[in-house]
């Protein structure tokens, strides 16, 4: 192995390059075995992800959005009607709920996605137009048309899958 | 020139001991490019008849034998190929430990004496008119359409489709064409609709087919800006079945939206590459130059196929021209294009285990590279590829050639910035973070202080937001790319 001299990355013999500075290590072919450094710059505590809200926080929230993917919940309070889509730097669109900072583009989330709606006991998901579709339990749902849905239900946004805690 | 006599392996494009079923698919292989029937070229009848004459002899068992009593001692020399490797250390060590080790391959047309006719194209632009293409974007898209049309050969084919979530022909592969209905047909595109990249590769390879000949450069280019979904895999076979038919993939981004990763795959089941085009006005720009890169090709491709050897693992390859570019490690690799004016360099990382080294000598790769050339009617003989090192009790002491240092200066960047890439992905922020910080510091040593600086904004914002910002891996991505390119003509000039 050889030590990094600017970093004290342990590399493989025949590395060139250091895999964690990118330092070049060659022409330091001799296969010095240092002691591992106990450097502190090595151990990397993971981050949890997110802080996680009370699902049924506020005494007005009927109902929350469990993003699966991240963990986050979002809660569902003040309004009887949510859309649900990615905020946009070039276009005046604002979903009330805006997806962007969990990876939305990256799971296929329109601009304006779909609706969330609640009518007393009722709570209905209707796709936007979106260009890749919305999915109550995997079924596609067809544009700007109302689909009723249950608490523990999974709404997915193309690929973002959103569990719906809804509290009767 | 070739001889009066001609060897008949050679005409056949196989080793010399390759076995009965080698030869049967070569002389198919050979037999449809030649066929009278189709074949227009003067003079190619004669190579035709050629074929037919090697085929019964080597396919006969009892006739071969004696005809190979009949040749000179093998010269292993291709005529129309040469290849050089070079190897980051002369030797490896007897170690208890895995080792690296890294092999530049370059591959060029050996030296000719009067100057490459430059092939004819039969390219199909496979466009995007999604709704998000709207504005700026379409409008580049059409107005480089139309202007690439006008500039075509009489010899040249280029055809278009548009695709969303359906497909449609705009202009069709065909030698004969009214080019002024179909410019008008180009720009009466409008957008709307999905994006649903099967749908266009599909009609695409199709026209590409109508024309398909292997004197020509077939070639797909697809643009788009957004995202597929669901239809992945059938693209990624779709360019499996391309690249068996010498059909080479191009696959251009626009904007943040697109999935890089994705495309890099299927552009990469060819020996292509992709590209991004971050602002619409550059879309012209690139891909202007990509027909001239293509009008330029000299093979349309290399491919190396190879067995695996124990104990060692190929961990990477990657492409440092003509076109940097991703490459999938396995047998058989499609290594990209040979230009006329521009070599073709990978470069291969090895990993080598503890238990690899019994003996001597050590074999990293044992192989053949088999290039197929747009202007040349008969197959070319394979090489073989053979990678071998001394194993030794003591490290060497020499230097790495300047070649691979400088390749792998340069990769060193790019691979850093995978690194942060994958880091963020399994959510190790911390560590893509302190990634992104370490390219910035080189970049700033090597004197690149705007891409270091977009390396800076994208640490703080990962940290910040745990996302990249929009343009931000894209920006790093194919930036640190474009500086293997740059780092080599720097070389070259």
């Amino acid at each position: 192995m050889i030590v990094c001299s600017n970093c004290k990355q342990v590399n493989m013999t025949g590395a060139m390059f250091c895999a964690e500075c990118g330092a070049l290590l060659a022409g330091k072919d001799s296969p010095i075995t240092h002691p591992l450094t106990t450097d502190k710059h090595k151990t990397v505590i993971k981050k949890s992800s997110g802080d996680l809200y009370q699902p049924f926080g506020g005494s007005d929230t009927w109902g929350s959005l469990h993003l699966i993917e991240t963990g986050q919940v979002l809660p569902l309070s003040e309004r009887n009607e949510f859309t649900m889509g990615r905020i946009s730097e070039d276009q005046p669109i604002m979903p009330d709920i805006d997806l962007s900072p969990y990876q939305a583009y990256d799971a296929g989330v329109s601009r304006l996605h779909a609706v969330i709606k609640r009518e007393g006991a009722r709570v209905t998901c209707m796709d936007l137009g979106s260009a890749n579709g919305t999915y109550v339990n995997g079924k596609r749902l067809s544009s700007n048309v109302e689909e009723i849905i249950h608490h523990r239900d999974i709404v997915a946004l193309g690929k973002m899958k959103i569990q719906i805690l809804i509290k009767y | 020139m070739p001889p009066s006599k001609p060897d008949y392996y050679e005409v056949l494009g196989v080793f010399r001991d390759a076995p009965q079923e080698d030869i049967k698919r070569a002389y198919i292989e050979s037999a449809q490019r030649l066929h009278p029937d189709k074949n227009i070229a003067p003079g190619e009848t004669e190579l035709f008849l050629e074929t037919q004459q090697a085929y019964e002899v080597l396919s006969n068992p009892k006739r071969r034998n004696l005809y190979d009593a009949t040749l000179p001692p093998e010269i292993e020399v291709s005529s129309v190929i040469k290849h050089e490797v070079s190897f980051s250390r002369p030797s490896l060590m007897q170690l208890n430990e895995p080792q690296l080790i890294y092999a530049l391959l370059e591959v060029s047309p050996r030296e000719q004496k009067e100057k490459i006719s430059s092939s004819p194209l039969n390219i199909c632009l496979i466009l995007d008119r999604s709704t998000s293409m709207q504005g700026d974007k379409l409008d580049f898209v059409k107005a480089t359409a139309v202007q690439l049309l006008r500039s075509l050969r009489p010899e040249d084919v280029l055809s278009v489709v548009a695709f969303s979530d359906r497909a449609e022909v705009i202009v069709p592969a065909s030698l004969e064409l009214n080019k002024k209905k179909h410019e008008e047909r180009i720009r009466m595109m409008q957008a709307s609709g999905a994006t649903e990249i099967y749908k266009g590769l599909q009609a695409g390879i199709k026209e590409i087919r109508r024309t398909l000949d292997a004197s020509r450069v077939n070639h797909m280019i697809l643009l788009t800006d957004g995202k597929t979904y669901g239809d992945e895999q059938a693209c990624l076979k779709l360019a499996e079945e391309a690249a068996a038919q010498h059909i080479g993939i191009t696959a251009m981004g626009i904007g943040h939206e697109w999935n890089d990763i994705f495309l890099d795959a299927l552009a990469g089941k060819t020996g292509g590459s992709s590209a991004y085009i971050s602002k619409p006005k550059d879309i012209e720009r690139l891909l202007i130059d990509k027909f001239k890169a293509l009008v330029k090709s000299y093979a349309d491709e290399v491919l190396l196929e190879f067995k695996q050897q124990g104990h060692i693992k190929i961990n990477y390859a990657f492409r440092i021209q003509p076109e940097g570019g991703f490459i999938e490690v396995e047998s058989p690799i499609h290594l990209g294009p040979i230009l006329q004016d521009t070599a073709l360099h990978v470069l291969f990382e090895f990993l080598v285990n503890p238990d690899a080294l019994d003996g001597d000598v050590l074999t990293l790769l044992d192989g053949s590279i088999k290039t197929s050339i747009m202007a040349r009617p008969r197959p070319v003989p394979p090489i073989r590829l053979k990678l071998t090192r001394d194993i030794m009790q003591n490290p060497s002491v020499e230097a790495p050639p300047a070649q691979i240092l400088n390749a792998l200066s340069r990769l060193n960047l790019y691979r850093m910035q995978e690194r942060a890439r994958a880091a963020a992905d399994a959510g190790q922020f911390d560590e893509a973070v302190r990634q992104l910080k370490n390219l910035a510091t080189q970049l700033l040593s090597l004197g690149e202080h705007s891409l270091a600086k977009i390396a800076l904004f994208e640490a703080n914002h990962l940290e910040k937001s745990h996302t990249w910002s929009l343009a931000g891996n894209k920006d790093i991505k194919y930036s640190t790319r474009a500086l293997l390119l740059s780092g080599d003509k720097e070389k070259a000039g």
